[in-house]
């Protein structure tokens, strides 16, 4: 992707953008050429976009070193493989921890569930940097904890979460790890061979440079999942129940050929640039804006000092200005693009004490260059001049 | 009337894992629909010439494809004239 006019996108925490040409060219050919609906009657049309969805299936499980592929399940994004997960694993009575920094897809289902008399949760509180405190984590187990829920990277500090630690706390307590890794994949190498992860939930509209509606839920050998959709499969047809077997247990209905065609586009584009590559850039870009950033009277910069743990995501607050009022002057006059407010991460915007008025987030990707983040520390400068 | 093998699979994910392995493997098959003569869980099937049955299997076998049931099925070989007809209706389209 080569342009000269000046990328001011600087919300890729929520969409990355733009797409690698490769992308766009995939999805295109996908729509022109493959007609057919995939998993169903096996005649030649119809198999290719089987082979899309199988060749993608096998791209992902490479690329996260999923031994077999078939524990991977597709899926619309990350909410719909959280709710997967979520809803599909826990059962009356179990207990549920997670941590301060979960989005909205993951405190939304637990919140319905505890509302309803299902479940019990405990939120693990986290500091201002966004780490969650461990030895709260280790002492909230119960008998009754079935799962752990931590995100691998936060999406409004950009923290990145122990993980494998939390992993091996949940694993000695008797407990499952789901990983919501939304911020994370694509931008942070994700080996579930090392990891050992029990469910591992990812969206392909970010990090993996897909389009939107493409996504899915890892889901280790020996995890029974209830399916949370249910319908047609290709399969077993005069059944009236949904077949029990994976991956097509959990796939109920038309997959998004098109845009997996898409997603299988942007891995490639991810193994031919280096995932190091693309973190080395993300990080670079967000040193860079931070360093600016600091160097403007009354701001204030959210996350790790250490920028090596983050993922390429910055929040800002500045002292006495509404921070939508920020943003939409960033957009007009200047063009650039933010996200303000909460980011569906109330607890995680409490925990660094910006709440309920929230931040100014800005998410560099690895298109973003460092003109771009000149302009962006420009306009900040202007604005400020004038309101403060 | 000829003899042809088809093997079923339980998910389209075991019939296309089948197809992907035996792609380069030498061994010479068909993706088909399930003839309705045969009770399936999934409805892709792999045809292929009685006698690459063994050859198949083992590649199968190597790779953990999981695969239902073999089944023989005699069949009619398609009449070459309903081809013509269509080639005709063609020229003339």
């Amino acid at each position: 992707m080569t342009t000269k006019a000046p990328n001011l996108y600087f919300d890729n925490a929520a969409t990355t953008w733009p797409k690698p040409e490769s992308v766009c060219r995939a999805v295109e050919a996908n729509l022109r050429q493959s007609f057919g609906n995939p998993g169903r009657s096996g005649l030649s049309r119809s198999l290719e976009s089987d082979r899309v969805v199988y060749q993608t299936r096998q791209k992902v499980a490479d690329f996260f070193h999923i031994e077999d592929p078939s524990r991977l399940v597709f899926a619309f994004n990350a909410t719909d493989a959280l709710n997967m997960a979520i809803k599909g694993l826990l059962n009356r009575g179990d207990h549920v921890i997670f941590t301060a920094m979960e989005h909205n897809s993951v405190l939304r289902p637990l919140g319905s569930l505890r509302r309803d008399g299902f479940i019990t949760t405990t939120a693990v509180p986290c500091d201002k940097e966004g780490r969650p405190d461990l030895d709260y984590l280790e002492k909230a187990f119960t008998p009754r904890t079935k799962l752990v829920i931590c995100s691998h990277a936060s999406n409004v500090t950009g923290t990145i979460l122990p993980v494998d630690t939390i992993c091996l706390l949940a694993h000695q307590k008797g407990a499952f790890l789901l990983v919501d890794a939304a911020q994370s994949a694509g931008v942070l190498p994700i080996d579930l061979s090392l990891l050992e992860a029990d469910l591992l939930a990812f969206t392909g509209h970010k990090g993996l440079l897909g389009p939107p509606g493409t996504g899915g839920l890892y889901v280790r050998e020996g995890i029974d999942l209830k399916p949370w959709r249910e319908g047609g499969t290709g399969s077993f047809s005069e059944e009236d129940l949904q077949p029990q077997v994976m991956p097509e247990k959990m796939e109920a209905g038309t997959l998004n050929t098109t845009g997996l065609a898409g997603l299988q586009a942007g891995i490639e584009f991810i193994q031919e640039t280096g995932i190091d590559e693309i973190r080395r850039h993300e990080l670079k870009m967000r040193r860079l804006l931070k360093s600016k950033l600091l160097a403007l009277p009354g701001l204030t910069v959210y996350g790790p000092a250490d920028d090596a743990q983050c993922v390429g995501v910055l929040s800002f607050t500045v002292e006495g200005v509404d921070c939508g009022e920020l943003g939409r002057l960033l957009e007009d006059p200047y063009g650039i693009i933010t996200r303000t407010g909460l980011h569906c991460a109330p607890l995680a915007h409490k925990a660094i004490g910006t709440f309920p008025q929230g931040t100014v987030r800005l998410s560099p990707g690895y298109f973003t260059r460092e003109e771009d983040v000149e302009r962006v520390a420009l306009a900040l400068e202007e604005i400020l001049r004038v309101k403060v | 009337m000829a003899v042809n093998c088809y093997f079923t699979f339980p998910t389209v994910y075991f019939a296309l894992r089948a197809e992907a392995v035996l792609k380069d493997s030498g061994c010479s098959f068909k993706m088909v629909p399930v003839p309705r003569a045969i009770s399936s869980s999934c409805g892709t099937a792999l045809r292929c010439p009685c006698e690459e049955i063994d050859a198949i299997k083992e590649v199968l076998e190597n790779n953990k494809v999981q695969w239902d049931n073999v089944h023989l099925l005699q069949e009619e070989e398609p009449r070459p004239r309903s081809r013509g007809l269509l080639a005709r209706k063609e020229a003339r389209a």
